[in-house]
């Protein structure tokens, strides 16, 4: 009988972190177009219960996919060959909160180490443009042919700025025990 | 020309061109895994209908809620191949939209610049 309050604690630790951090989703793991569309069930769902409005949750829900669709194309650990194009399967983490009168969203992927310049130069300009530049940027980028890097269209962080009410952060950790790989978090306010 | 149909997914409109009665239509959301893969046959259909098309009205009814980043390119694409098409014919865009949606109706604008030789026009619901 002691084995189930056991169980429940494990839990407990858990949910309690993630109360304190207001944290409405939170999902690690692979990610396929499969769990992509599961989750924007769930999200919708979870945003209609936390009241948030019509603008706020297309632009939230807008994030989640730029964000989740990036761990699913990019993320350096795949379940899925690399030469396999469609059907892929991905690792990362992803999380929604709200903090004040914001929603946050955070996502977390590896990348490889020789990558991380490269997103640098992509992300670092946005950091200090005004709305307008990022919608002329926007507007410039989908009349441009898409990069040869890219499985999107070279829209995906521009839309996640257009989305946010303040500029991206992000960030590169060394993943421990590999110097090929680094994680990049992203984060994005609504 | 064959009709295309396409039923929805949870991350892909219905398509439902209907070439015979020249009325294209598109609805639903977008955030297909690989948008090009989805939409590049799509616009290759259209092409085909288009370059045998002379002085019709064709008629486009867009109802999509909802599209991704790399939707939106191919989109674009697709919008383009009908704005060429609109020198020798008539093609009516027809953009349904939320009232409230303004990334939705701001790319309505974007297509109306862009290809003036549509005929557009934006449908709050």
């Amino acid at each position: 009988m002691r084995s189930i309050p056991l169980l429940y604690e494990e839990f407990e630790d858990f949910w309690q972190v993630a109360q304190k951090r207001h944290v409405i989703f939170f999902y690690t793991g692979y990610f396929s177009q499969h769990v992509v569309a599961a989750i924007s069930e769930t999200i919708r769902a979870r945003l209609d219960t936390a009241g948030a409005a019509g603008p706020t949750r297309r632009r939230i829900f807008s994030a989640f996919v730029e964000m989740s669709q990036n761990i699913m194309h990019y993320s350096s650990e795949a379940l899925t060959p690399p030469v396999e194009r469609d059907q892929q399967m991905r690792r990362g983490s992803f999380c929604i909160g709200n903090r004040d009168e914001h929603f946050y969203l955070l996502s977390a992927n590896p990348v490889l180490t020789a990558n991380v310049e490269s997103i640098r130069e992509r992300l670092e300009p946005l950091r200090t443009m005004t709305v307008d530049e990022i919608k002329s940027a926007y507007k410039k980028a989908l009349r441009e042919p898409a990069p040869e890097d890219s499985k999107g269209a070279g829209l995906g962080f521009l839309t996640m700025a257009r989305e946010a009410s303040e500029p991206l952060e992000f960030e590169f950790v060394p993943a421990p025990n590999d110097p090929d790989t680094t994680i990049f978090c992203i984060k994005a306010i609504i | 020309m064959e009709p295309l149909y396409i039923a929805a997914s949870p991350a892909s409109p219905e398509v439902d061109f209907r070439f015979a009665e020249h009325m294209l239509s598109l609805k639903g959301e977008s955030y297909p895994e690989n948008a090009a893969a989805f939409y590049g046959p799509v616009i290759e259909r259209l092409r085909a209908y288009l370059a045998a098309c002379s002085e019709v009205t064709i008629t486009v009814n867009v109802s999509l809620a909802y599209f991704n980043s790399s939707s939106t390119k191919m989109l674009f694409a697709l919008f383009e191949a009908l704005n060429d098409a609109a020198s020798s014919n008539s093609v009516v865009l027809n953009w349904y939209r939320d009232e409230e949606d303004d990334t939705i109706q701001e790319f309505g604008e974007e297509l109306r610049d862009d290809f003036p030789a549509l005929e557009f026009n934006d449908r709050p619901i």
